[in-house]
């Protein structure tokens, strides 16, 4: 029937499994084989869970606090998300990954999108790329301790379909898909494979999309790909158009395979307690736009507007409080000080002494290249002034960067924060701090 | 920009010496791991070392190699005996681990360095 290797080139979307969890029991061989779940910032929710955590049945996403006890009685063993070695087993990743795929976009921490050549002759279609998935995946087992999952298809809405498949082979979903590859081009009909994909599962079609597919009693991935395109045109315009070609096996989601500048820079975190202070909110504002400015600087951008944003906890009463504040700077700039002369006032506006604060943010918006230095006849700052501002700004991120973050920071953003994250349950950063190195027993 | 004579030395500029380039083959693959204990003292691995560990090298005998042993990583020497893969400790007290068929996987990666100061 409806075979859907389409011309000789496939896509294919490589991903972690587990991958926080697996990272975390890579570096530490206690873990191995125990059921375990990484914590989101903060300590908020699961975000990540070992095979064995899964199959005791716990749920993704679920806040910590209201598990915490059922955790407890079963054993499993808790962690705070440690970026610094999640980064860096992603880069390993993505590095190892670059030797197999010639295009590769790195799509999320864990995941990249690749581009492939079926072997074989064009006449039939293509070769199976099912084992070139297989060998794919021992090679990132061996070198870097990781299981990953590989999808394989003519599209990249295809690919991330496949993948799914292929993980959930592991899970009995039947025979065909091979254990962790999948290759949706290579089966001889393709569409029980669709039809097992719910509606909700297909990748991009957010919930506005599948709710309009599912009054319509489109179910599954396979009903979408086989409606009138007028209708859906008519219903969810190009959007839905789009995901329907992809799952047709013609391409309309190209490769990116330079990241596109980013056009805002965003830090925001959960606060350990709720903030009632005037003095604690500044410090935290304070904190964010600092750390906001070193990203901008090393993103080679300067912003043109700034937004504060606050909001109290849903979980507690009933008077949920969120607002922001925006202002536009005269002159564009990546310096932490005038970045914190435009947030502070924000956060003082902001501030109500009654809505205790679960969490803060500012927004670094209008991003521009820095490479032209730019003049404002209301602003006079002369190019040796803007050179030497730069000059301090480079010194100070430097420091940071070799001695830790932190070594080096404006008095606005306080020394005590009792309001910083809290990450009780930190593994260490064991593959990049000497001093964190994980012990090796020679006996 | 910097006018004036080139350095007729320009031609010979060379990147100094860099460690990491000597000691490190496969750079995604390699992880440092800090030993404990003196017992592999005789392959002149010390307390303390840093052990430099790729898990790209393919395991063979007579390699020193990390495995885990009861949820913890031990330096073990790989050795062939009887036709069967060994782990063997460089310590009389710790009687030799054979390896059967599902095990690869207790051999997290060869340690290829072990450095220490003097």
């Amino acid at each position: 029937m409806a075979r859907l290797a389409s011309g000789r080139e496939a896509t294919v979307l490589i991903d972690g499994n587990n991958f926080y969890a697996s990272c975390e029991a890579l570096l530490d061989p206690a873990l191995i084989g125990r059921p375990l779940v990484v914590l989101s910032n903060n300590d908020g929710c699961i975000v990540s869970r070992s095979a064995e955590a899964r199959a005791l049945g716990i749920p993704m996403g679920q806040p910590y606090f209201q598990v915490q006890r059922q955790l407890e009685r079963l054993g499993v063993i808790v962690r705070s998300s440690n970026y610094a070695l999640y980064a860096d087993m992603s880069q390993r990743l993505m590095s190892v990954l670059e030797e197999w795929v010639e295009e590769l976009e790195i799509y999320s921490i864990d995941e990249a999108f690749g581009l492939l050549h079926r072997p074989g002759p064009a006449s039939d279609g293509g070769g199976d790329l099912t084992d070139w998935g297989r060998r794919l995946r021992r090679d990132v087992q061996r070198r870097l301790g990781l299981p990953v999952a590989v999808g394989i298809a003519a599209t990249k809405v295809q690919a991330k379909l496949a993948n799914r498949l292929a993980k959930a082979a592991g899970r009995g979903m039947g025979q065909g898909a091979g254990e962790g590859v999948f290759d949706l081009g290579a089966v001889a009909d393709a569409d029980p494979w669709l039809e097992a994909v719910a509606i909700e599962d297909v990748w991009g079609i957010g919930r506005r999309l599948a709710r309009w597919c599912r009054l319509r009693g489109i179910a599954s991935a396979r009903a979408l790909r086989d409606m009138p395109s007028g209708e859906l045109r008519r219903g969810c315009g190009v959007v839905g158009v789009r995901l329907q070609q992809e799952l047709r096996g013609i391409a309309c989601l190209p490769l990116e395979r330079l990241p596109a500048a980013k056009r805002e820079t965003c830090v925001s975190r959960s606060f350990s307690r709720p903030i009632a202070t005037l003095a604690h909110l500044r410090e935290a504002i304070a904190t964010y736009t600092c750390r906001a400015a070193e990203k901008l600087r090393r993103q080679h951008q300067r912003a043109g507007a700034l937004t504060v944003f606050v909001r109290s906890s849903p979980f507690n009463g009933t008077s949920f409080y969120a607002n922001a504040a925006t202002v536009t700077l005269p002159l564009a700039s990546h310096d932490s000080a005038v970045l914190l002369a435009a947030a502070l006032p924000l956060a003082e506006r902001l501030f109500n002494p009654h809505k205790p604060l679960q969490k803060a943010g500012v927004l670094l918006q209008q991003l521009q290249p820095d490479t032209l230095l730019q003049h404002h006849l209301l602003v006079p700052q002369s190019a040796e002034q803007q050179r030497r501002r730069q000059a301090l700004m480079a010194v100070v991120d430097g420091l940071n960067r070799r001695y830790g973050s932190g070594t080096v920071q404006w008095a606005a953003c306080g020394l005590q924060r009792p309001w910083a994250m809290r990450r009780g349950r930190l593994s260490r950063a064991a593959t990049t701090r000497l001093a964190d190195l994980p012990l090796v027993h020679a006996g | 920009m910097a006018a004036g004579f080139p350095s007729p030395a320009d031609d010979y500029v060379e990147s100094r010496i860099d460690l990491n380039e000597a000691l490190i083959r496969h750079p995604s693959s390699t992880f440092f791991l800090r030993v404990s204990g003196d017992s592999m003292r005789g392959a002149g691995i010390l307390d303390g070392d840093l052990l430099v560990v790729d898990r790209a090298v393919e395991p063979r005998a007579g390699l020193v190699v990390v495995a885990v042993i009861e949820g913890a990583f031990t330096l073990k020497h790989l050795r062939r005996h009887r036709g069967r893969w060994r782990l063997e400790a460089a310590h009389p007290d710790y009687p030799p681990l054979e390896l059967g068929d599902g095990d690869d996987s207790r051999i997290w990666g060869v340690a290829i360095h072990a450095i220490h100061s003097l």
